[in-house]
């Protein structure tokens, strides 16, 4: 299947998204994050950060030294680039992270999907996850894909309050808050792993593409 | 140092932002009002990115615990030194031990104070702006409570003197009912009955806006959008959630969401939406990116001949 043609569009004065495809899928998501690691490992100057998304991939700039029309350019000639090339295999990272699970909605997620704990903690320590997005808040790893069995809508109610931490799931991902933030996800146990640090070279653990594994601990 | 002595309900440390961490999922941040930062470090004699006091809701008063060249910008607010009155956009002299106070903030939302030399704080991930949400940043990553002291970097060789005014027409006309957005990354999703509405009506800034985001209350955009896969925003970016009203996202906004932008206010009008206080209103007119990108760069440029006056105003 031929991809459809890259487009791209003003976000302000100082973004360009350059959007991949209308439809969700796996595979353009590889696409998106691949050419991502290719703009970021171009060093485009007056580009400042690249975040890429689901469909589309966004680049900021500094306006006064690279108008939209010329930055928009350069990015769709380099995704191009990134997108026939099949040379360069993207660089992410696996990594495992330790859990608990003892969280404070284990048992009505068990309750909710008719499977036992044991059962839930099994398949969710079961796979591997593929980091989607990072957003919501800082180093918040939006991973996919959850057992089908454990897939629940969000809490009506969200918490004011989840603790740095907690492992959770929602719907189709499942992810560990960063920081103590609100949250309405389920929360199913808890890390000791810090996923974000802002003193760090890297702050965030997780980056798009990574692959993530939980294991159980007593 | 500078010694918080009785603090306003809202008082921290903000520079330009974190331009190199949105893909770790660190929202820009930084001042709300980016231009009379830049244009108060000008007029001290700073570096345009230096960290000042983002100031709001409220008066308070502070110390300075050194000599100091001052200025306050942004918002306009009745503001003394040792009892005389402050002017806005003007260098004053404090010695050490003096006291700065603001009776009240009386137009505008974020006033802005920076002293020679610039607050100074760790910089983390590029930058000295404090981040609430996260906890990180600026002074311990929180607001500025009495009895706090925040350290001033070392004051440059030279300096403009004291009583250097920069002129108003340099500054962004706040009171303008006008504030122009280039289309959003989901234009198309709107017909032209939205646009329309969005760009003849009249919106007031609700009272459920902060530095995360601004809500707008007048007519619903009609739509019946489902929320999207999500994808970057920016500050500045209107959004569309379920109830037709728009949001605009501002300094602190999170780098990624799921509702359609249908437009996004241009950089150089950002500070006049910011200042915009609940129940003040709005109006917006599309321009080119173009048009809003050349705006930008005018708004640099004053804040270059600001910078130069100052320097040239040094009398040595």
């Amino acid at each position: 299947m031929t991809p459809t043609p890259l487009r791209a569009h003003a976000l302000g004065d100082s973004a360009v998204t350059i959007v991949f495809g209308d439809e969700r899928s796996a595979q353009l998501l590889r696409r998106v994050h691949s050419a991502a690691r290719s703009l970021e490992a171009a060093k485009i100057p007056h580009v400042e950060d690249v975040v890429p998304a689901y469909l589309a991939l966004t680049v900021f700039y500094d306006p006064l030294h690279a108008s939209y029309e010329e930055i928009s350019a350069t990015l769709m000639a380099a995704c191009d680039r990134a997108t026939h090339s099949s040379a360069k295999a993207a660089q992410s990272r696996e990594h495992r992270i330790p859990v608990r699970y003892n969280g404070m909605d284990l048992e009505a997620v068990a309750t909710s999907t008719g499977l036992s704990v044991e059962d839930v903690i099994a398949r969710h320590s079961g796979r591997t996850y593929t980091v989607d997005l990072l957003g919501f808040v800082p180093g918040f790893a939006y991973l996919s894909e959850l057992d089908a069995s454990l897939q629940l809508p969000r809490r009506a109610q969200p918490r004011p309050r989840i603790a740095a931490g907690s492992v959770a799931i929602a719907a189709a991902q499942t992810a560990v808050y960063p920081l103590d933030t609100p949250g309405g996800w389920h929360i199913i146990g808890s890390t000791q792993t810090v996923m974000f640090d802002p003193t760090r070279d890297a702050p965030a653990l997780l980056a798009p593409g990574d692959t993530v594994r939980f294991e159980r601990v007593a | 140092m500078i010694t918080i002595t009785r603090a306003p309900p809202y008082l921290t440390v903000q520079n330009g932002g974190r331009k190199h961490s949105r893909s770790f999922g660190v929202p820009r941040g930084g001042a709300m009002d980016l231009f009379a930062i830049r244009a108060i470090n000008a007029i001290v004699g700073n570096s345009l990115d230096a960290a000042a006091l983002e100031w709001a809701l409220g008066g308070g008063a502070v110390r300075f615990d050194r000599d100091c060249l001052f200025a306050i910008g942004g918002a306009t607010a009745r503001a003394t030194l040792s009892g005389k009155i402050v002017a806005p956009c003007t260098t004053t002299h404090a010695q050490a031990g003096e006291e700065f106070t603001v009776e009240q903030i009386t137009s505008g939302r974020f006033l802005y104070l920076a002293c020679d030399g610039g607050i100074d704080v760790p910089v983390l991930l590029g930058s000295r702006s404090t981040y609430l949400p996260g906890r990180f940043g600026g002074y311990e990553g929180r607001m500025l409570r009495s009895g706090d002291s925040v350290a001033l970097g070392a004051r440059p060789a030279t300096h403009p003197a004291e009583g250097f005014h920069s002129a108003a027409d340099l500054m962004p006309r706040y009171d303008s009912e006008i504030v122009h957005v280039t289309a959003g990354t989901q234009e198309d999703l709107f017909d032209e009955s939205a646009w329309r509405t969005l760009t003849e009506s009249d919106y007031r800034i609700s009272t459920a806006s902060d530095r995360t985001g601004y809500k707008l209350e007048g007519p619903a955009l009609g739509n019946s959008l489902r929320t999207l896969p999500s994808e970057a925003g920016c500050p500045g970016a209107i959004q569309i959630p379920g109830d037709g009203l728009p949001i605009a996202l501002m300094a602190d906004a999170p780098t990624v969401g799921g509702y359609a932008k249908i437009a996004v206010v241009s950089e150089a009008d950002l500070p006049i939406l910011a200042q915009r206080r609940p129940g003040g209103s709005i109006r917006f007119q599309l321009i080119t990116i173009e048009q809003s990108q050349r705006a930008l760069k005018r708004r640099q440029s004053d804040i270059h001949t600001i910078s130069q006056l100052a320097s040239r105003s040094s009398a040595d």
